[in-house]
């Protein structure tokens, strides 16, 4: 499964305008307000909310990635938002976020969850990456920035 | 004297027959024991292989080293959490129940051959201990799962309780040897027994887990040597300064067993085959060591003696030792039936043959015969005595790692998927290092879409995604871990 596959450009927020943790989750979940695959976007919600509560998914460098499972998704979903403003995201580093990525599997693929997760956090942390993507004016500008980075490294055929 | 070749020709494919016998009759449900002394018979003088061997010393020798590896593997897969609610009626059972048994065989023997009570009495203790291995491999090859608390109390028993057999004989005969000595000696002498075996198995096995962890072995296969000589050197150094050598490395396995370290599955894999080696080897031996046909004479005397060890003196031992306790009548008739003999007594009716103890044949083949009463009837009735008994649980099924996890397990445990922060201060550092609490662990880690199965001595890079089993009780603990 591919990043490019799953993000769409109506799942990409350049600027999330919320300001506080709990509102941009909701904010950026609500993107999938009209997704098909999602049979209950508030338990969406919750299950991602209720993870966060266990951990922050604020991993550093400006960057949080909240994900879930959640028998309410069919297959995986994500969606993408960045602000220029930070973000208090109780990350584990303490510092603000502008960067976030959301990502909602189905309960049972836990290993295709767990490859995409590790493909978002290898890519997140290059600093140039996350510095085009800031730069980004559109959704669609943020998209191929994905799709240019995943070709590095992944064989997209 | 036979050349290394033909020493080594005979000595493989004795062991070869019994692993195979012993594969081929698990269905039976025979006890293995009884199967490896049967092949060491067979191959013996009076037996096919026309081996003749009876030096009783040798034997001794190999039992020895033998339990050594049977007990510390057997401490080693003691759950100790599982285990230190029973701990106290173990220790009672291991001590004064063991004393009772031996008492209460001392004076029927004494009575039966019209001899001293310090003779009866040597018979008593020898044959006065449960058998470990015998215990732990009928409680653990599978056949049987157990309710409650009456299989961790077994095991525990058997394990802990050779030292109070050992030091009744070897108390036995030095004053039958002595006879100036006095009992009050024979007191000091337990105290130090206990004290040291107790206080050398507990440091030793501290230590050894301190060690196992710090030492960074450049090979792994390193490991596993390293904790054998240490235990050798667990046993060795109790027995040389007089203290219980078989206390102490069976106390050093429970706490080492239950310490986190490095490697920790493949040492306990090693030294669960080493057990197996030591019991097919030690069996052998001393099946090469009767001769069957002495034992012919002894049949009347035999079954009347092990008809009183099983229905007089074990249940009585059970019952009075575990007065104090609360445990159902069932378990406490359940506990008396596994009162299982095995190699320790066989191994201590050597020491009155070597010490020249009169009448010690005597002794040896009838401790020969109830042990082997003892496995046939009780060995093999087990699964049917639980049954019975309504003590007999459903077999727990093996899982397989739960990558698939609802948190039904325990009501605080999760699995969650954790994405390694790229500046926290876990990055580049060993698993084993990070000190994570007890009940959470890592169980995979997926580093640029591969999967690896982590040990205590994977670096954790920046952007792992770690899954993980946590306890959400211990949340901060783990957070602090990772900020």
């Amino acid at each position: 499964m591919k990043i490019c596959e799953i993000l769409t450009t109506s799942r990409i927020k350049v600027e999330i305008t919320s300001t506080e943790k709990e509102k941009v989750i909701e904010e950026l979940i609500d993107l999938f307000v009209d997704d098909p695959d999602i049979t209950d976007i508030e338990e969406v919600k919750k299950s991602i909310l209720s993870r966060e509560k266990i951990m922050s998914t604020g991993v550093g460098k400006g960057f949080a990635i909240p994900h879930a499972k959640s028998d309410a998704v069919k297959g995986i979903v994500a969606a993408f938002g960045k602000s220029s403003h930070p973000i208090e995201y109780k990350a584990l580093d303490g510092e603000p976020v502008n960067l976030i990525f959301v990502l909602v599997g189905q309960q049972n693929l836990v290993g295709a969850h767990i490859k995409l997760l590790s493909r978002i956090s290898r890519m997140m942390n290059k600093d140039y990456f996350r510095e085009s993507l800031l730069k980004a004016q559109s959704p669609d500008e943020v998209y191929s920035i994905f799709h240019e980075e995943e070709k590095k490294y992944f064989d997209l055929t | 004297m036979l050349s290394i070749d033909l020493l080594l020709l005979i000595g493989a494919a004795l062991i070869l027959i019994s692993i195979l016998l012993a594969k081929l009759s698990h269905n039976i449900g025979i006890p293995t024991m009884l199967l490896f002394i049967g092949v060491g018979i067979l191959a013996g003088s009076e037996g096919l292989g026309g081996i003749y061997f009876d030096d009783a010393g040798l034997a001794q020798s190999i039992g020895i080293i033998a339990l050594v590896f049977i007990l510390f593997s057997g401490g080693l897969e003691t759950n100790w959490s599982e285990s230190k609610k029973v701990s106290l009626p173990s220790f009672f059972l291991a001590s004064i129940g063991v004393l009772i048994t031996a008492v209460i065989i001392g004076l029927f023997v004494m009575w039966l051959f019209d001899t001293s009570f310090l003779w009866g009495l040597l018979f008593g203790s020898i044959i006065s201990s449960t058998d470990a291995s015998a215990v732990f491999s009928i409680l653990r090859t599978g056949n049987i799962s157990l309710k409650g608390k009456i299989k961790p109390l077994l095991e525990l028993e058997s394990g802990s309780n050779d030292p109070m057999a050992v030091f009744l004989t070897i108390g036995t005969i030095e004053l039958l040897l002595s006879p100036e000595k006095t009992v009050l000696s024979l007191i000091s002498l337990f105290l130090l027994q206990i004290g040291l075996g107790g206080v050398i198995g507990f440091g030793g096995g501290r230590l050894m887990a301190y060690l196992v962890n710090k030492l960074n072995f450049f090979y792994e296969g390193i490991y596993p040597i390293f904790a054998l000589s240490v235990a050798l050197l667990i046993y060795s150094s109790t027995a040389v300064l007089g203290g219980s050598g078989f206390l102490a490395i069976y106390i050093a396995g429970v706490v080492l067993g239950n310490c986190q370290f490095v490697h920790k599955r493949s040492l306990i894999r090693f030294f669960d085959g080493l057990a197996v080696l030591s019991q097919i080897t030690m069996f052998l031996t001393l099946g090469l060591l009767l001769f069957p046909s002495v034992l012919l004479d002894y049949i009347g005397l035999g079954f009347l003696l092990s008809g009183v060890l099983m229905f007089i003196a074990r249940p009585l031992s059970v019952l009075i030792t575990l007065i104090p306790f609360k445990f159902q009548i069932k378990e406490k008739i359940f506990a008396s039936w596994v009162g299982l003999r095995g190699a320790v007594p066989i191994i201590l009716a050597t020491f009155p043959l070597i010490m020249g103890i009169e009448n010690s044949h005597l002794i040896f083949n009838l401790v020969f015969f109830i042990v082997l009463t003892s496995a046939l009837f009780q060995g093999w009735s087990i699964n049917f005595i639980a049954k019975l008994l309504n003590l007999a649980a459903p077999l727990e099924k093996k899982r397989n790692l739960p990558i698939e996890f609802t948190s039904s397990v325990k009501d605080d445990t999760e699995l969650i998927e954790i994405v390694v922060p790229y500046n926290s201060k876990v990055v580049g550092q060993q698993i084993v290092d990070l000190n994570f609490p007890e009940d959470s662990r890592i169980i995979l880690v997926t580093r640029d879409e591969r999967n690896i199965v982590p040990s205590g001595q994977t670096t954790l890079e920046e952007g792992d995604i770690l899954s993980m089993l946590i306890n959400i009780k211990n949340i901060d603990s783990i957070k602090q871990i990772f900020s």
